[in-house]
Formats: structure tokens, C-alpha cells, sequence
């Protein structure tokens, strides 16, 4: 087996909010590694830091330190932002988040296309991608509805459908099955698992729902900004063992 | 994708209402320019319309349309007598308001013209055609609502309309009736014969009580007819107005009349100098205010508008750059989302425009070049309100999202 690449390398990044009274460390120096083609799980109480890492690895906030690869291009160094940020988000970077996904005035199709377009891609065949990519995810009737028209679990689809379009190196997802009932969270954790091993995508998912870590390949917990355990994704009771 | 326009569609019944808000306000200003431009052609028509090179006015008033200017009536002589003059025309002009038979005000102001010297050619005609005999014929303007050929009874004679104008009017906004000068005069004149013989007592009265009362001859000829009084002191007339002959220069015959003591002269563009700065000066302050007044108005609502619709937008924002759109992207959007709100709203106020100012009591003119300025108004409004938008939008935060 080759050695796989690897979705993200974070090494010694760590970030605080506020000074004095209001002093926050919310990420102690971390090191972080995910591969392609891997599922992530990072688990923690609330306040332990995991969206501040998530920010992080998603180019959102700046760290205080600390180095940072996507998809083997440096795009962090020291603390700071280096080379083409924005064009590392429109093409290495998928987001999912637990709702409030979508932008409100473009329909699903539009939403999904957008990334796309955004990244200079032509109109028809953004258009013919975004379609199929939505109907694999079960939501291609819903293609010209506007997010408002869609339940929770469709827009967390159609969410989904634009964090993978274009095919990027590392998927971030912020619980995003805390609003959806358990078969249909266990639908998208399966989703993010597909995706990563047909598109070769790094996955990381902030969940509190312990009821899906058997889709995942790895759990990271997180307390006080550190990470404290590691382990391989405990099969649920009963399943089936490979 | 265009993101301004599907930001429009999404909402389009919001952006359709301010739209057309914005382009009422605007045709406001529109109007108040055209009414303004309207004020000015108006109030130099009616010099305009008796094309004469030089004005000759009582010393030191400023001439018939500004105040009251008395020169008497042998001036237009004296004026004929200069080398260099080819035409003297006397002009008198009052105002006078009187009921058609139905009742209807008719009000209108009087000008007297020099016939047969001035048949009222050099007048711009709708219709009809200039005077053709001495009496009972008269020029007016359409805003009167006569009819070619209706006939109307002032003092004790029937005058027929031969001519119309349009947009001839006196510096009150009155509409202006051109006679002859004697018929002017006699409708000027005209008295019931009560106030006749109630001045001619007052007439008398004052005489016996003065020392001419001495001599019986002077109260008997204050007892007579009123029709002979302006046989001894002729009427007088408010300014006399001058043709050059042809090869003959104006200056030269201006400073001429100019020696004479008991005149000033003016050329047609001192004439409509003085119109302007003194009549039509605070009309222009006021219409000027009023629409600074409107164009910070709009350029205010328009700034709020594109505010609150970037404001309602920032969790949009905010995820297109969590998305990597570039910033010309979210910019783009806002400035154009700006722009063709600023050129709906200038369409609506051209279009309303157009049907609504005809049916304006005064006269509003636009030329191109107005509708030229009100674009670049209303692209510099745009700008200033995008401008307040675009900052709101560089200044969102893509932490917003994860906050939800
Ligand atoms: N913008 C901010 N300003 C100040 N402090 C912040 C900010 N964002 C996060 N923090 C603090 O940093 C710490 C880590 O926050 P973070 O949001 O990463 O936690 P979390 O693990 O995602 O929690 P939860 O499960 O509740 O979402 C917390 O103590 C939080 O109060
Ligand atoms: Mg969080």
C-alpha cells in the first residue's frame, strides 16, 4: 500500500482570545495531522476549542503560531496567513456547519454551482456537476427550491453537496448532524465516510453524537484547548467487527 | 452567477417598491429643475417675443418687467430721431382680471403694440396670425383657454382672437394679450360710468379747493368729458423700445440715448439680466434649495437602503468568504445591486416624468443635458450609498457563520 497523502499537517498551532481579565487560551500548541481519504472525529466537552480549531485549519482565524499544510501547500507559516488564501478556500476547502449553510437568496442548484462558478469554472458544466451531485446525495428533485423551502436534513444535503463539489483536499464539519434526528444523522456521517474514500477527501467532524463514531475511522478529544486522546473509532455494540 | 440580481429576484417586491420610491423623489427633482428652466424661458419670452435691440426706460428703474417705469408718450418720437434708429415702439403693458360671461376669471396682462408700426410679427404663433386692423383684434396666449376666433367683450367692445401663443407670459405668470396700443390704453381706461362721474365730482372738488378754483374756466373743464384729459397730459408709456437700422451699430446708438438725462438704456441682454437677477433670483435660491435638499434626501434613503440591504445580507457575505469569493465578488454585488437601483429609479422618474410635467400648471423644460446631469447625480448617489454598503460588507466576518 502506498503512502497515502496527507489532507492537513498543523504543527505547533495554538490561538487565545483577549487579554488581561478577558484572556482565553482557547488552543494550546497542537500538533495535527489528518489523511486523505480519512474521517476524522473531535470530540470534547463545550468551550474545549474545537470550533477555534476548526477556525484554524479553515483559514477563518489566524493562529498566535504555528505552521499549517493543506494538501502539501504551505498556507500557514509562523502564525500567519501566506500565499493565495482565498483561492486555498475556494479549492482545497469544503465547509459544513450545523445549520444557517446556505446562502438564503440562491436556490439549492445555485448554492452548490456557486463554488464552482466561483473558481472560474463554466456555467454548463457547473451546472451539469452541481445537478449530479445533488442527485447522489438524494436531493436532485430539490434543485431550484430556495434553502427556506428545504427541511433541515435537505439543506444539510445540499450543504454537503457544495463542501464536496469541488473536490477539495480537507472537508471541516461543525456538528453538523446536532439538528438532524439519528438515522438522518447517520445518513450524512455515511456521506462524509463516501466521500472520503471516492474523492480522497480529509475529513474532520466536531460532533457531540457519539451515536455515529463507528463511521468514522479516528476519534480526537479535546479539553482545556489540548488534545488529550486518541484513538480508532470504537465499533458500537453489537456491530459487526471487521 | 450573477449574485446582485439574485439577490433582486429574491426579494424583488422590496426592491421594486424602493425602486419606485427613489424614482418619485427623483422625478421631483427632476421637476424642480424643469420648472426652475421653465421660470427662466418664461420670464424672458415676453421681451424675447418684441425683438427689439434696445430698451429705453425711465432714469434709474431697471425697466417695465421689474418695476413700474413711466416715459411719456412723445419719447418714441425723440428715439426716431437718432441717427441710427430704424424703429421706436412704445410699450405699455398692465394687468387687468375680468369675468367671461360664465363667470370664468379671466386675467391677463395687457401689452399695447405700436401699430401700425408693430402688427405683433416678431410674435411666435401657434396659430392664427398678427393684428390686421387697428381695433378690436388680439394676440393670446393658449393658457388663457381662448379659442382662435372667439370673440370676448372687454370695456365696451367685442375683440376677436386672431393669434395664439404658447408659453408668453407676464413676469407674474400672467398669460399675455397683445392689442393695439389704443386699445390697451382703452381697456386700461375703462370705467363704468358711475366711477366716472364719481371722479369727475372728486375731479372738480379739487379744483374749486385749490387756487386753479379761482378761475371759472378750469372747473369747467374739470367738469367736462374724462375722454379729453389725455389730450393735455397724454398717457404715459413704460419704455420705448428701439430697432437698429441694418449696418447700423447698437453700441453706438446705446450711448448715444444715453446722453439723454431722463432715460437708461438697455440691450435685449441687460433687459433679460435684469429679469432674471431680480425677479426670478429668489425663485432660483428657493428651487436651488429645494433640491439640494432633495438630492441629500435621496442620496440619504439611498444609503440606507443599500445599507440595510447589505446588512440583512452579512451572513451571506460572510459565507461567501468562507467560500474564497474574491472581494470584487461581494463588492461587485453590492455596487451593482446600487447601481441599478439608482437606474430603475432614474428610468421611473423619466418616464413619469414625461407624462406628469405636461400637465403641470407652469411650464417645465428639460433638455438633455439635464437629464444628462440627473444620471451623473444619480451615479454619484449609487457610488456614496454602495460606497457605505461596501464598508459594512469588508468588515463582515466569516465567524459569523460558525455563530450561526
Ligand atoms: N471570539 C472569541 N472571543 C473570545 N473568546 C472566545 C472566542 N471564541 C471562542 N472563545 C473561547 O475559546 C474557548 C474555546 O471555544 P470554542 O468555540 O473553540 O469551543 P468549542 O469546543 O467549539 O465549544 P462548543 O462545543 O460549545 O461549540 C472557549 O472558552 C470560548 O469561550
Ligand atoms: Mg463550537
Amino acid at each position: 500500500m502506498s503512502e497515502r497523502s496527507k489532507a492537513v499537517v498543523a504543527r505547533k498551532v495554538s490561538k487565545h482570545y483577549g487579554e488581561g481579565n478577558t484572556y482565553v487560551r482557547a488552543l494550546g500548541e497542537t500538533d495535527f495531522e489528518l489523511l486523505s481519504g480519512e474521517v476524522i472525529a473531535l470530540l470534547g466537552p463545550s468551550g474545549s476549542g474545537k470550533s477555534t480549531l476548526l477556525t484554524i485549519l479553515g483559514l477563518i482565524n489566524e493562529p498566535d503560531g504555528g505552521d499549517l499544510e493543506i494538501g502539501g501547500q504551505v498556507v500557514i507559516r509562523d502564525g500567519e496567513f501566506v500565499g493565495n488564501t482565498n483561492r486555498v478556500r475556494r479549492r482545497e476547502l469544503g465547509f459544513v456547519f450545523q445549520r444557517s449553510n446556505l446562502i438564503p437568496f440562491l436556490t439549492a442548484e445555485e448554492n452548490v454551482r456557486l463554488v464552482l462558478e466561483l473558481d472560474g469554472v463554466g456555467q454548463r458544466i457547473a451546472r451539469q456537476r452541481s445537478r449530479e451531485m445533488l442527485e447522489t446525495l438524494g436531493v436532485g428533485d430539490r434543485g431550484a427550491h430556495y434553502p427556506v423551502e428545504l427541511s433541515g436534513g435537505q439543506q444539510q444535503r445540499v450543504a454537503i453537496a457544495r463542501a464536496l463539489i469541488h473536490e477539495p483536499a480537507l472537508v471541516l464539519a461543525d456538528e453538523p448532524t446536532a439538528s438532524l434526528d439519528k438515522e438522518r444523522g447517520r445518513q450524512v456521517m455515511e456521506l462524509f465516510r463516501s466521500a472520503a474514500r471516492e474523492r480522497g477527501a480529509g475529513v474532520l467532524v466536531v460532533t457531540h453524537d457519539h451515536r455515529s463514531l463507528d463511521l468514522v475511522d479516528r476519534t480526537l478529544e479535546i479539553e482545556d484547548g489540548f488534545l488529550i486522546a486518541e484513538g480508532i473509532a470504537q465499533k458500537p455494540q453489537g456491530g459487526s467487527g471487521e | 452567477m450573477n449574485l446582485a440580481l439574485r439577490d433582486i429576484r429574491h426579494d424583488l417586491s422590496r426592491f421594486t417598491l424602493t425602486a419606485v420610491g427613489l424614482g418619485l423623489l427623483l422625478t421631483v427633482v427632476l421637476a424642480m429643475t424643469g420648472i426652475y428652466n421653465g421660470i427662466i424661458v418664461d420670464a424672458t419670452a415676453l421681451p424675447a417675443s418684441l425683438q427689439a435691440d434696445l430698451w429705453v426706460v425711465q432714469r434709474d428703474t431697471r425697466g417695465p418687467f421689474a418695476e413700474l417705469s413711466r416715459l411719456p408718450a412723445d419719447l418714441e418720437d425723440r428715439a426716431l430721431a437718432v441717427p441710427g434708429v430704424a424703429r421706436a415702439r412704445s410699450y405699455v403693458a398692465h394687468t387687468i382680471q375680468r369675468e367671461l360671461p360664465d363667470g370664468r376669471p379671466l386675467r391677463f396682462t395687457a401689452v399695447g403694440l405700436a401699430w401700425p408700426v408693430d402688427k405683433g410679427e416678431s410674435i411666435p404663433l401657434i396659430e392664427g396670425r398678427p393684428l390686421d386692423q387697428a381695433h378690436y383684434e388680439v394676440i393670446v396666449d393658449e393658457s388663457l383657454g381662448l379659442q382662435l376666433g372667439e370673440r370676448i367683450r372687454l370695456a365696451r367692445d367685442m375683440y376677436t382672437v386672431v393669434g395664439v401663443t404658447k408659453g408668453i407670459l407676464a413676469s407674474a405668470g400672467d398669460a399675455v394679450a397683445f392689442f393695439t396700443r389704443a386699445d390697451a390704453q382703452s381697456i386700461q381706461y375703462d370705467q363704468s360710468s358711475e366711477a366716472i362721474r364719481l371722479d369727475r365730482e372728486a375731479r372738480t372738488q379739487r379744483i374749486r379747493e385749490s387756487w386753479l378754483g379761482n378761475d371759472p374756466e378750469f372747473v369747467r373743464f374739470a367738469e367736462t368729458a374724462t375722454g379729453l384729459i389725455p389730450a393735455i397730459a397724454p398717457a404715459p408709456v413704460s419704455a420705448v423700445m428701439i430697432n437698429v437700422a441694418p449696418g447700423a451699430s447698437i453700441e453706438m446708438v446705446k450711448q448715444r440715448l444715453a446722453t439723454w438725462k431722463d432715460i437708461s438704456v438697455y440691450s435685449q441682454e441687460d433687459q433679460n439680466e435684469l429679469i432674471l437677477g431680480g425677479i426670478v433670483e429668489k425663485t432660483r435660491k428657493q428651487i436651488g434649495l429645494f433640491r439640494a435638499l432633495l438630492v441629500v434626501i435621496s442620496t440619504i434613503l439611498m444609503s440606507l437602503i443599500i445599507y440595510t440591504m447589505t446588512v440583512d445580507k452579512l451572513h451571506s457575505i460572510a459565507l461567501l468568504k468562507l467560500l474564497g469569493a474574491k472581494q470584487t465578488v461581494i463588492l461587485g454585488m453590492i455596487l451593482q445591486e446600487a447601481l441599478l437601483l439608482g437606474a430603475i429609479a432614474y428610468t421611473i422618474a423619466i418616464v413619469v416624468g414625461r407624462y406628469a410635467f405636461e400637465r403641470f400648471p407652469r411650464r417645465v423644460i428639460l433638455e438633455n443635458e439635464h437629464l444628462i446631469m440627473l444620471a451623473l447625480l444619480v451615479l454619484a448617489i449609487s457610488s456614496i450609498a454602495s460606497a457605505i454598503g461596501m464598508k459594512k460588507a469588508l468588515a463582515a466576518d466569516p465567524n459569523e457563520v460558525l455563530a450561526g
